[in-house]
């Protein structure tokens, strides 16, 4: 007699049988529960807690809010008063976190031994060899340095106290990229240093000359939020606006691409270039006679920068050159943006905004505002100081010279002319090799500070949650060594860094402070992240006293046969970001190489020198070698070969190490380019990228219109399938109550990656390192489409944020035989972790290819785990996974409204990804709501609406709005 | 062959009854846990009429409904411990030599990690505790009276109309 099973029973019971332990979430969840002694009051368990701080991830500044579950920081956001972020944040902001949970993170105090080994001491072992180092170098003058990145005007001002009270001048402030070219041109144009604010939404047309503003120049999510309103065109028809740009440079960045014409520039040309169109401004009569401008100084400085000449060294087109100028001097705002390592290009921008008369319109200048004292010591003066025997201790903290500084510096061979090397950071760097002591600092989230971006927007720091690891404060170690070393007891008087930032804002604010006293000023301060407020933006003038000498170009690389040109990579910065695997798995944006560094080489370069791709190239310049796989690409000048910054590390953590090249061990100091010599190296070396190639292969997946046709007002018909029209077999779906939905306007994307950061750390998502991406298991839920057209009428390079479409139709749900892709009636494709079986069946279906499946357990070294959101599930190996449009924060917003019995309201759910968006490309919302933002979005721009692959009749959720360009043959 | 697929079959479904039975299904509540004090639901629920919420008290606005806090226990066994003739509950909780009172409560109802559950939206809506917890009130120690198991939830869930998605619970 057979046995009758049902289909369902027998898949029931199988699956119980194999599955009982293996299912993640089956094992003993947490068997204790621990009360508090005394709760805090402000501390719900279950519930997140919210911290405004200040990032200081890099220079710009911007304000943050901390997501604390259970006194964990689980999510950094945008803070929304800040004026410079304004709720956004960047993909290098969101990886702070993997700083702060690094498993690599010096736990302890160490000293290093005899043997050159590091061992593990107490604090007060440490503490008293340094205080002893310091009461005996305090005795001489300028025995003790201290090298640290430009900081917060606290900790500047308790710097300052420390090393005065200690007998010395030599405060050293060293960032591998700290905007010396800009400074020095500010200096020669306007005779000193100012602040500047630019404001690109206020402009009709851009110049960049190689300032990267999207991803690493000034105020990256800043600028990209007012390059979104420039770049966004409104208003179809025929007085439709839309901001011209134009970037000027070696290399294709996105920045460059996401420009409406990218000019492939010899790296020596790029300020002469800019000077011809000052000279073409110039010349028609353009410039707008303002006060303190000598028309015939500049006149006489621009004269040998003839278009022509220039065009046939610089590589662009004479005609070119002269329409630049007409649009620049003729557009009612324009800005020009200098990102060059060359001070020259730097100066042209500045003459350029000046003589067009925008500065006070598209750019502002403050005045700097500096606490009164010595100003700091740049790094070849400690350097010299140290290698004449001079400085007895040398305290290094949060900065990385020994892998940033130019050969040409020796730093390394001066540091260890030094008795007492102190390092203090968090995860031990190529730096930290070099010295006696290691002191793990708390990471600035741990950490109290303040930032000032400009005058004006004084961001405050606090600690957001308690350390990770066995550290203490910067400011305390500055504080204690005060008290105990220092020969004037009364330098830095506090208990502890809280009350010295405090004291400092006392002093600083004294005349902003209200009727209410300053604990009211603070505490204000603390909730909102800093205090914001007008400042009056100088009144400049160009300084007349600058003469044609001033201007040099780089004479170097003039006829050098091949260019080195370094460049910041977008998330590893200047290596800072290496040891964060995020950064190091969100794929380059242009390039789409993950986990390595590589060398860009044009094709006509890479024929002459008869290399391939993935082949070992050998650039050696007076100052090194290094050796990097070439990565072939038409997004580079011929003269030129772009290497990244940020890989190459022989220490700095297990992600950072022993990975791609350094191209700051061939540079010369302050330098990002330098003539090389090329030599083939032994082998390949593959570059790994998550896609595969960069053709649409006919389906037109990011859809297009050029601005004639904007302007013509006409919808462009939708691509057709050769197949036969659908029709419905289904029911429509219904859906009573929402159904969420999302915009995303192609203009306003600037190819970032902050979205792919923010989702990684809201949704557990894993990473998997670059063997696994070579094998095409990358987990991204949200990734970067590129696609790079070929055609001269089609814009330079696409982008195109790809992720589940949560389709009404969707293809993933009918052949999964155990529904663990459901329909939600909110319109969501549901992926039931718990159900599923791992076919893959949905994954094959899924026409948008946006699932992903665990091959492997995921793992996130200790402490990195600290950082999982606790609201979503970590899945296990086995299961499919993909977007949920943030499922678990619209479940929190309905509990949220149904506990308050309201109804949810727009933007109250905001998933992560559009939540980080500086560019605010991404809205979300409910499409039964014809009110919401998202659907007003929709209507405002009816004429961009399309949906990704819309003839296969899948009805997605998300709508795209198509991308607006102007046709690259018009250059 | 076709008997050799049928008899495969009986042993995959007996193995797999088998292992459901023997399995500890550790997702599921405990009847087997003591805690390390004597604590009795059933005198402070019920024979004091102590709300649910005074001690609980994040049930109404968070995800957990949170143990009281020592502070809470103190509250009542030192300050009024005279006026309502309580016991005085002085070893180890008022003894000030001790470090911070560590008491580590067992936990009875335990959720697998696949499942999201809120305390406050049952509570808003009126569920009372007993619902899932049973008569609390007349327990000194705290024993499950439900399986709680994703029938037991969707049975009340359609019996109440309200959403029976996947993702009410799984995300």
């Amino acid at each position: 007699m057979p046995v009758e099973v049902s289909r369902r029973s027998f898949l029931k019971l199988a699956a119980a049988s194999g599955a009982a332990a293996a299912v993640p979430g089956c094992k003993p969840a947490a068997r204790h529960l621990i009360p508090y002694v005394i709760p805090d009051d402000d501390v719900i368990p279950g519930t997140p807690a919210f911290f405004a701080s200040s990032c200081n991830e890099c220079a710009a500044g911007c304000g943050v809010v901390a997501r604390v579950r259970e006194g964990r920081v689980i999510k950094l956001e945008g803070n929304p008063v800040d004026p410079i972020s304004q709720g956004a944040s960047c993909a290098r902001g969101q990886a702070a976190l993997q700083g702060l949970y690094n498993p690599d993170r010096l736990q302890r105090p160490h000293r290093r031994g005899a043997d050159g080994l590091i061992n593990p001491i107490p604090w007060d072992a440490a503490m008293g060899q340094i205080n002893k180092a310091l009461r005996e170098a305090a005795a001489g003058s300028d025995q003790i340095a201290f090298i640290g990145p430009p900081m917060g005007p606290a900790h500047e001002w308790m710097v300052e106290q420390w090393i005065g009270a200690l007998n010395s001048r030599m405060r050293v402030a060293y960032a591998p990229l700290d905007g010396a070219q800009q400074r020095a041109a500010m200096q020669l144009c306007f005779g000193r240093e100012f602040v500047p604010a630019y404001h690109i939404d206020r402009a009709e047309v851009l110049l960049s000359l190689r300032a990267d503003f999207l991803e690493t120049w000034g105020s990256p999510v800043e600028l990209a939020r007012q390059y979104a309103v420039f770049h966004t065109p409104v208003n179809p028809g025929a007085n439709a606006k839309f901001g011209l740009a134009y970037y000027v440079g070696p290399r294709m960045s996105i920045t460059a691409a996401k420009c409406d014409y990218f000019l492939p520039c010899h790296p020596a040309y790029e300020a002469a270039v800019g000077l011809a169109i000052l000279r073409v401004i110039l010349d028609k009569g353009l410039a707008h006679p303002a006060p303190g401008l000598d028309m015939q100084a500049l006149r006489n400085l621009v004269a040998p920068f003839d278009p022509a000449a220039v065009a046939t060294k610089a590589g662009i087109r004479a005609e070119t050159i002269e329409k630049m100028a007409q649009q620049f001097g003729q557009a009612d705002g324009a800005v020009a943006l200098a990102g060059s390592d060359d001070e020259a290009a730097h100066v042209a921008a500045w003459l350029l905004n000046a003589a067009t008369g925008n500065l006070g319109k598209t750019v502002d200048l403050y005045e700097p505002e500096t606490p009164a004292g010595a100003p700091a010591q740049n790094l070849d003066v400690a350097v010299q100081a140290m290698h004449d025997g001079k400085i007895k201790v040398a305290l290094i903290a949060n900065t990385n010279p020994q892998f940033s500084a130019s050969p040409q510096v020796h730093f390394g061979e001066a540091l260890r002319k030094v008795p007492l090397v102190v390092w203090c950071g968090n995860v031990p760097d190529e730096t930290a090799q070099l010295a006696h002591l290691l002191l793990p600092v708390n990471h600035w989230v741990e950490d109290w500070g303040d930032t000032c971006a400009r005058p004006g927007v004084y961001g405050l720091r606090q600690p957001t949650m308690t350390r990770v690891v066995y550290s203490k404060p910067l400011g305390d170690i500055l504080i204690e060594t005060a008290r105990a070393a220092a020969p004037k007891a009364s330098a830095l008087p506090f208990e502890n860094t809280q009350d010295a930032v405090r004291a400092f804002w006392q002093q600083r604010f004294k005349n902003h402070v209200g009727a209410e006293g300053f604990d009211a000023f603070w505490d204000q301060a603390l909730r909102e992240g800093g205090y914001f407020t007008n400042v009056k933006p100088a009144a400049v003038k160009l300084q007349p006293a600058f003469s044609q000498s001033a201007i040099k170009l780089p004479e170097d690389l003039e006829g050098a046969e091949l260019i080195l040109n370094a460049f910041p990579h977008p998330y590893l910065y200047d290596g800072s970001g290496a040891d964060k695997p995020w950064l190091q798995e969100i794929a380059e944006p242009v390039s789409q190489i993950v986990w390595d560094s590589w060398a860009e080489v044009h094709p006509d370069t890479a024929k002459r020198l008869n290399v391939n791709k993935n082949d070992l190239i050998q650039l050696t310049s007076p100052l090194g070698t290094i050796e990097v796989p070439v990565h072939i690409t038409t997004g580079v000048h011929p003269a030129a070969i772009a290497v990244p910054i940020g890989q190459g590390h022989t220490s700095y953590g297990r992600y950072a190490r022993n990975r791609g090249a350094n191209p700051w061990a061939v540079l010369p100091p302050g330098r990002l380019t330098i003539a090389i010599k090329y030599n083939r190296g032994v082998g390949q070396r593959e570059l790994v990228s998550p896609v595969y190639t960069g053709d649409m292969y006919n389906r037109p997946i990011v859809e297009t219109m050029t601005l004639a046709e904007f302007q013509r007002g006409e919808k462009p018909q939708p691509w057709e399938e050769p197949y036969p029209s659908p029709s419905e077999l289904y029911q429509p779906v219904v859906y009573p109550k929402h159904e969420w939905g999302m915009t995303i306007d192609l203009n306003a994307c600037t190819g970032c990656g902050a979205c792919i950061a923010a989702c990684y750390a809201e949704n557990n998502v894993p990473f998997v390192g670059k063997e696994e991406v070579r094998r095409g298991h990358i987990m991204q839920w949200i990734r970067l489409e590129r696609y790079l057209p070929e055609t001269a009428d089609s814009p330079t390079l696409l982008t195109m944020p790809m992720l589940c479409q949560q389709c009404s139709h969707a293809p993933c749900e009918p052949v999964c035989p155990v529904f663990a892709a459901v329909h939600s009636n909110e319109g969501l494709n549901l992926q039931v972790y718990n159900r599923c079986i791992g076919t893959r069946y949905c994954e094959n279906n899924c026409p948008y290819k946006v699932r992903h499946f665990n091959w492997f357990k995921p793992a996130w070294p200790k402490p990195l785990n600290l950082q999982l959101n606790p609201d979503v599930t970590v899945r296990g190996a086995g299961v499919m996974e993909k977007c949920t449009f943030c499922v678990q924060r619209i479940r929190f917003g309905e509990i949220q409204a149904l506990t308050e019995n309201r109804n949810v309201r727009d933007g109250e759910i905001v998933p992560a990804c559009a939540e980080a968006c500086p560019s605010r490309a991404i809205t979300f919302g409910d499409m039964k709501d014809p009110d919401s933002a998202m659907m007003k979005r929709r209507r405002e721009h009816e004429i961009r609406v399309y949906k990704a692959l819309e003839p296969l009749n899948t009805l997605p959720a998300i709508t795209y709005l198509r991308q607006v360009y102007r046709p690259r043959g018009e250059v | 062959m076709k008997y050799g697929a049928i008899g495969v079959a009986v042993l995959i479904l007996i193995g797999g009854i088998s292992m459901a039975l023997l399995s500890q299904r550790p997702w599921l509540a405990r009847s087997d846990v003591v805690q390390p004090i004597p604590f009795s639901h059933r005198i402070h629920a019920g024979i004091r009429h102590i709300p649910c919420q005074y001690c609980h008290e994040y049930a109404r606005r968070s995800e957990n409904s949170g143990v009281p806090p020592i502070e809470r226990c103190v509250g009542c066994h030192a300050s009024l411990a005279q006026q309502f003739a309580l016991h005085p509950v002085d070893k180890p909780w008022i003894d000030h030599e001790q470090a911070a009172f560590d008491v580590r409560w067992n936990r009875v109802y335990t959720l697998p990690d696949f499942v999201r559950f809120y305390h406050s939206p049952h509570i808003h809506a009126g569920i009372a505790c007993q619902r899932c917890h049973g008569p609390v009130e007349t327990m000194d120690r705290v024993t499950p009276v439900y399986e709680i198991n994703m029938g037991f939830c969707l049975n009340c869930h359609t019996q109440r109309h309200v959403s029976i998605e996947c993702s009410t619970c799984h995300y």
